[in-house]
């Protein structure tokens, strides 16, 4: 963690959605009078980390947890609404589209569903090469797009022929090797990975876990890679930072994070995740209930509706990320206060 | 394929086609397998190996292009292949009931809960009114929905994914099916829920004495539910065995890759062992054995002469010409 500039540093991201509707909708009687509520879903809510070069950090917890709006902000898909989003230490937050376009030769995503992120109507051909067309302004190095688009589809798998087909031709590991192909195109420092293989077929999710790492050794590439599924982030991340509700609630590299995870929820994450070992050693912590709506957060701790050991404590006082040692990070009251942990 | 007493569901060389314009598509092509009363079996196997369409054949629900061209499916000796509509409707819900991957689509979104449950019994039972609203209030009590009687009234969209899911298998269990189909019944949740449905149904066919046919692409979750396994490949059976043994010693060059496929956190870091290639088109498949063209063992013979299914060491089967042995690496 002494590199000067990281790839990507993340300081206290928010991102709050307001729900729209109509104003009928949204009027509301209370003591006050009458007042038009402004209902805001709390998706990301001050998250911050960093990714050094050629470093893997996979963002984990269950839908609904901000994992990938995390990915989606820092790609400036969406306009945080607050904190800091630093590419090689410079701060993209407001920026605009136009600033963007040379910022994005640093950083490129990966989308889940294969289907759904080329465009039907493209030749691959072109989809790889529309990202080098944007950032090449000159005639001359225009010229070179084709036969840097041929090495770049023979990078990931593909072959000549494939070039001139549509995606609707290839089965979805392939369009997925397609889309790291564009992605790679503009050699990016750093790849914004949103859940790339849970749509694929085991076997072909092995393959493209496979490629993304030889890739990673070969370019020296970083990766943000988000993932719901635990034995994929074991194998390919070296941090992992847990979210839950648009909280960041616990980071520790990759061993440590499964070796000795100090959060409930990382606990029971964990000990949920189902394993075709035939004995486990990890705790049993069984969650009860469903996670609480981002629309209204519970007061105190986002985790103490569900956690087996929440107190008073934990409604009264929002726990933050706190320093455990070994760069582990554990946002919970009961690193200060572990004789309460009873399991 | 032996059959005893105690076989609930007996599978024999079930075929079931969908002609298409670009060709016949032999989606299931001479599956067979049993079931004990009381068991848990798993059908595995990736997209496009037929494991969905062998779920819905049993019950009868494959529609136009596709037909059943083949097979006995007996339930307790019945053929429900032979069997008419109006047969196979006393049967779905009241002797086999079907639990589908996605809750959101599964359930009526104009009916109340309430309406969707109570419809299982008045088809199924003798029971009145009142007492089907018991049985469908005790129902949803056991599958952990607090507040049930005030539930009853509620429409599926003011449940959560996990909650909707529960009302499904609170469906499928009311009329006390003897089997239960579970298509992928917990790929679209998450995995903290995941294991709270795993649990659950896990209870309640100990509780109720079913069997279960839990069909998956994971299997590690079918590692942990299963008693027994069946691994499809393009339509045909290439392994199965008793869990624990398939999982450990696997013989078909196919179920070693996707256990291989799968990351193992006490081998990490090195590459994950993967299968070359993709499926193979069903409506085109090779000659021989259909997975040799992305099989590390395969030689001449594979090529010339389909596998059969034959045992390998004790209680599990395998299609392989050149099948694994203990020991072998891959």
């Amino acid at each position: 963690m002494t590199d000067p500039t990281p790839m990507l540093e993340v300081r206290d991201l928010e991102m709050h959605f307001p729900i729209g509707g109509g104003v009928l909708d949204r009027l509301k009687l209370d003591s006050k009078g009458l007042r038009i509520d402004r209902p805001v879903v709390h998706a990301v809510n001050g998250v911050s980390f960093r990714i050094n070069r050629g470093q893997i950090m996979a963002l984990v917890g269950e839908s609904g947890c901000g994992k990938s709006t995390v990915a989606k902000t820092i790609a400036r898909i969406y306009q945080p609404t607050a904190g800091e989003i630093r590419i090689e230490g410079e701060d993209i937050a407001s920026y605009g589209f136009a600033d963007m376009l040379p910022v994005r030769s640093k950083m490129q995503m990966i989308f889940q569903d294969p289907y759904a992120s080329l465009n039907p109507r493209q030749r691959v051909r072109d989809i790889v090469a529309e990202p080098l067309l944007q950032q090449m302004k000159t005639a001359a190095d225009r010229k070179e797009v084709p036969a840097r688009t041929q090495a770049l589809l023979a990078k990931v798998g593909l072959n000549a022929e494939h070039a001139g087909r549509y995606p609707h031709q290839f089965s979805g590991g392939q369009r997925q090797r397609i889309g790291i192909a564009r992605a790679l195109s503009v050699m990016p420092g750093l790849i914004i990975a949103d859940e790339p293989v849970s749509a694929l077929d085991v076997s072909i999710q092995a393959q493209i876990l496979n490629l993304m790492m030889d890739l990673r050794d070969e370019f020296g590439l970083s990766y943000l890679f988000i993932s719901h599924d635990l034995s994929v982030v074991h194998h390919i991340a070296d941090t992992v930072g847990v979210m839950y509700l648009g909280f960041m609630v616990e980071t520790a590299p990759r061993d440590t994070l499964f070796a000795r995870p100090r959060h409930p929820y990382t606990r029971a994450l964990l000990s949920a995740a189902p394993s075709i070992k035939a004995r486990r050693d990890t705790e049993e912590i069984t969650l009860m209930g469903e996670v609480p709506s981002a629309l209204s957060l519970p007061s105190g701790c986002c985790f103490r509706t569900r956690c087996p050991f929440a107190w008073d404590r934990c409604a009264q006082e929002r726990p933050v990320l706190k320093d455990v040692g070994d760069n582990q990070s554990v946002a919970c009251h009961l690193i200060d206060e572990p004789e309460r942990d009873r399991s | 394929m032996t059959t005893t007493d105690n076989t609930l569901l007996a599978v024999h060389d079930l075929r079931t086609y969908f002609h298409t314009f670009s060709g016949t598509v032999k989606a299931v092509n001479g599956v067979s397998f049993a079931i004990g009363k009381g068991e848990v079996m798993g059908l595995v196997g990736e997209s496009g190996g037929g494991k969905s369409v062998v779920g819905f054949s049993i019950l009868g629900l494959i529609d136009s292009p596709g037909r059943i061209m083949g097979g006995k499916i007996l339930l307790d000796g019945e053929d429900l292949a032979q069997a008419g509509e109006d047969r196979l409707r006393q049967i779905r819900g009241r002797e086999i009931s079907m639990v589908f991957q996605d809750p959101m689509t599964s359930l009526n979104p104009l009916h109340t809960v309430g309406q969707q449950m109570d419809e299982v019994l008045r088809l199924h039972t003798d029971l009145d009114a009142a007492a089907r609203r018991t049985a469908c209030i005790e129902m949803l009590e056991s599958v952990g929905i607090s507040r049930a009687a005030d539930r009853l009234g509620a429409y599926p969209h003011q449940f959560s994914g996990g909650m909707r899911q529960r009302v499904v298998i609170a469906i499928a269990m009311l009329a006390r099916p003897r089997l239960i189909i579970a298509d992928e019944p917990t790929t679209a949740l998450d995995v903290t829920i995941q294991s709270q449905i795993l649990k659950l149904m896990r209870r309640q066919i100990a509780d109720k004495g079913a069997s279960m046919i839990l069909i998956t692409h994971d299997l590690a979750v079918v590692s942990e539910m299963a008693d027994h396994i069946t691994v499809l490949y393009c339509g045909k059976v290439v392994e199965r065995g008793r869990t624990r043994d398939l999982i450990e010693t696997p013989s078909h060059p196919y179920t070693r890759g996707l256990i291989d496929s799968i990351p193992d956190p006490a081998n990490r870091h090195a590459r994950l062992k993967q299968i070359p290639g993709t499926v193979p088109d069903i409506r085109n498949l090779p000659q021989g054995c259909n997975f040799r063209d992305r099989c590390p063992r395969a030689q001449a013979l594979c090529a010339e002469q389909e596998p059969e299914l034959r045992p390998q060491n004790g209680a599990q089967w395998a299609a392989c010409h050149y099948p694994l042995q203990p020991g072998d690496s891959a």
